[in-house]
């Protein structure tokens, strides 16, 4: 009788979930966790229940979730598994109830068998031990957004803690950063690490702003062979003999490496492949090594992992380019200093004349501290002052922003401040030249409001069809 | 030609929130008007010396690293903080600095952690964090032409109380402050500086950085009078626009 009323309150909560969904997409509005919420409400266990019904991988760190989770997808279609995925960046509880209630069918039965859900770090505590994961992928830990999560460490022992809940999982860590590894360390999962092979990317002194510099097991300070970028790197303590474990995946060469993207060699057990990834950053050959450690888990060749990695595209937000006549639009999501470091980088590669426009927000998604902007090096873009025709900023917080690029030294008179982004698309696409690229550096909400003008222009897709 | 040190203490463990941006700012506002400036960095095991310096910048860690620095900080260079700030150096201290500059800091489980004792001013660990924007009124900034307000930003879940001998920085107009309590915010004593904002600090608030490398010209050199102005536009705009949002003050 309890088994059959739970079952009744089962349904009627996707029911209704199910039609909100409906009605929200009807009124073109892309809200994702509203549905989920209803659903909860209806049902406090419906997640406990819907996980039952899926096999599932989850996706955690603090950068790279989105890129890596449609990396994994595209090895699950490699290996022709049904899956559904929370692809718009839902990834909190109510968000993850509603993607997995759009996979089933109206008489509740699960239209695919497999789902790959990006979690976010502070919610995987609650949410692994209900979702009963066989795959969990952690990419990497950076500091994000301090005021919601509290501090860096507090945030790596929310994962270790949803992880001690899920013993039977297989863990896929970034043997590179050491709290990653110590996610990995006295636990009876099995444990796949991928990390950058030694010296394959040469790279001198790791910043000081580094997020973890001292041993998370006896507080020593780390000592490392090679760094390739903030803390990750082939580490060791000298005190204690924590250290960068053997990886099972690992990339062995970076055979050519630009602005687009990046030919590199990955080792792994009876397996060197060869692939040109169209992702360019190194932090991108971070996520196609959890990618291709995922694909070995499923149990992939290397030919197949080469063609899913091959065949691979931006995922919504982190990189879009869009054609505007003959000028290009690039737009890149920027939410924390290592992750905005990697994208200064990857600018400093590109040779032609361009255009930046900054749009940084300070909402509740965005982070409302955004302090972070100092521990950006914006001091790099320098180097590159006479390829940029004109800096623009924007967003409710252009002014902080403009400031910051003061004190990195470009002159204030190549800042150009526009907080309307009609304004600041056309400005910004007539300073660029023929052949050349605009770039967008927006915070999440930035990012939201700029899309929806692109849409509304140049007509993109929305981004949760 | 003017030349200041800044000293910056353990940068590689109290980096929190864009501290560094408050070192950018002082030392472009110097190199701005000819001053030449010399940062020093002075992290574990290394030794502080009084004359070292000529401003002294303490940030805040998370708890993490305030815990692996504190046996260093109160065997290796407590001393020589003190003694800087009985000598009126310039100091700024933010946040954690602020409380590791205090007497003592009471967790939330009651345990006294010592601290160096600088300045009398002592932390209790409070049950909720304080988070957001904050705007206060520094007096010591007011001119003709200049309102003294202050802005910036203020996370952290300790409340400070200050000693009968400590001033507080300012009058809290919109946030949180000290303690969320007295409706004040931060600490002066002598030519020593504390303060719960964050980040961005000195190169949003010009006139606190000026007062700042003002007060350190002028222990160093009998001849200074006072800076040049400079052209702080695109700093007021970003003051102005985030006061105006949080008190509604137009300008
Ligand atoms: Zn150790």
């Amino acid at each position: 009788m309890k088994k059959m009323l739970s079952m009744f309150r089962f349904r009627a909560a996707v029911t209704a979930a199910k039609l909100a969904i409906v009605i929200l997409r009807l009124f073109r509005s892309g809200g994702t966790s509203l549905p989920g919420k209803l659903a909860q409400k209806l049902y406090p266990q419906i997640l406990d229940h819907l996980s039952g019904l899926f096999r599932i991988t989850m996706v955690t760190g603090t950068n790279g979730k989105t890129t890596t989770s449609r990396i994994a997808a595209s090895m699950m279609e490699q290996k022709r598994l049904t899956m559904i995925s929370n692809k718009s960046g839902a990834n909190l509880a109510s968000g993850i109830t509603t993607t997995l209630i759009s996979a089933l069918t109206l008489s509740s039965r699960p239209r695919v068998s497999h789902a790959l859900l990006e979690t976010d770090e502070a919610a995987f505590r609650k949410l692994a031990p209900r979702l009963k994961p066989e795959t969990v992928i952690v990419t990497n830990f950076f500091r994000d957004q301090l005021d919601r999560f509290g501090e860096l460490h507090a945030t790596v022992e929310y994962v270790r803690e949803g992880i001690s809940k899920i013993p039977e999982a297989v863990l896929v860590l970034n043997a590179d950063d050491s709290l990653c590894v110590s996610l990995g360390r006295n636990v009876p999962n099995r444990v796949i690490y991928f990390g950058m092979g030694e010296g394959v990317y040469p790279e001198t002194g790791a910043s000081i702003n580094t997020d973890a510099a001292f041993c998370i097991q006896c507080n020593s300070r780390y000592e490392y062979t090679s760094v390739t970028f903030a803390h990750l790197g082939h580490f060791s303590c000298p005190s204690c003999g924590y250290e960068r474990p053997h990886t099972h995946v690992e990339c062995s060469g970076i055979l050519s490496y630009d602005n687009l993207g990046s030919t590199i060699e990955i080792s792994g057990p009876d397996m060197r492949i060869t692939v040109k990834l169209a992702l360019p950053g190194l932090y991108n050959i971070y996520n196609a090594l959890a990618g291709a450690s995922f694909g070995l888990a499923l149990g992939l060749d290397g030919n197949k992992i080469t063609t899913a990695l091959s065949g691979f595209e931006f995922g919504f937000g982190r990189m879009e380019t869009i054609q505007v006549q003959d000028r290009e639009l690039k737009m890149v999501l920027v939410k924390n200093p290592t992750g905005f470091n990697q994208v200064l980088r990857y600018l400093l590669t590109q040779e032609q004349p361009c255009v930046i426009a900054f749009a940084i927000n300070d909402r509740l998604a965005d982070g409302t501290d955004i302090s972070w902007l100092w521990d950006v090096d914006f001091e790099v873009l320098t180097l590159m002052d006479d390829r940029v025709r004109s800096f623009y900023v924007s967003g409710v917080r252009a002014e902080d922003m403009a400031v910051r690029l003061k004190y990195a030294g470009i002159s204030p008179d190549r800042i150009i401040l526009e907080k309307d982004y009609h304004r600041l698309i056309d400005g910004a696409l007539k300073k660029t030249g023929a052949r050349e690229t605009c770039y967008i550096l927006p915070t999440y909400t930035a990012m939201l409001d700029i899309r929806k003008l692109l849409k509304k222009r140049f007509g993109l897709k929305e981004f949760w069809q | 030609m003017y030349e200041l040190t800044i000293c910056h203490l353990y940068p590689d463990l109290l980096n929190l929130y864009g501290d560094r941006g408050n070192i950018i700012a002082l030392t472009k506002r110097c190199e701005w008007r000819g001053i030449r400036v010399r940062k020093r960095p002075v992290s574990l095991n290394d030794t502080l010396d009084t004359e070292d310096f000529d401003i002294l910048f303490i940030g805040g860690g998370q708890d993490y690293e305030q815990s692996i620095i504190q046996d260093d900080l109160l065997k290796g260079k407590r001393e020589a903080i003190r003694e800087a700030v009985e000598a009126g150096r310039v100091i700024l201290a933010v946040c954690g600095g602020l409380q590791l500059l205090g007497r003592y800091y009471r967790t939330r489980e009651g345990k006294d952690i010592e601290c160096i004792g600088a300045v009398d001013l002592w932390t209790h660990g409070g049950q909720e964090r304080l988070i957001g924007n904050l705007v206060f009124e520094c007096e010591f900034l007011k001119s003709d032409c200049f309102d003294g307000l202050v802005t910036g930003f203020e996370n952290h879940s300790g409340k400070t109380w200050l000693g009968p001998g400590v001033k507080p920085l300012g009058r809290v107009l919109k946030g949180f402050g000290l303690n969320g309590e007295d409706g004040y915010e931060g600490a002066v004593y002598r030519n020593t500086y504390c303060t719960y904002t964050h980040g961005s600090l000195l190169p949003k608030n010009p006139a606190l950085a000026d007062h700042l490398i003002a007060l350190a010209l002028k222990n160093k050199y009998a001849d200074f009078e006072s800076l040049e102005p400079l052209d702080d536009s695109i700093e007021q705009a970003a003051r102005d626009t985030i006061i105006k949002r949080l008190t509604g003050t137009r300008f």
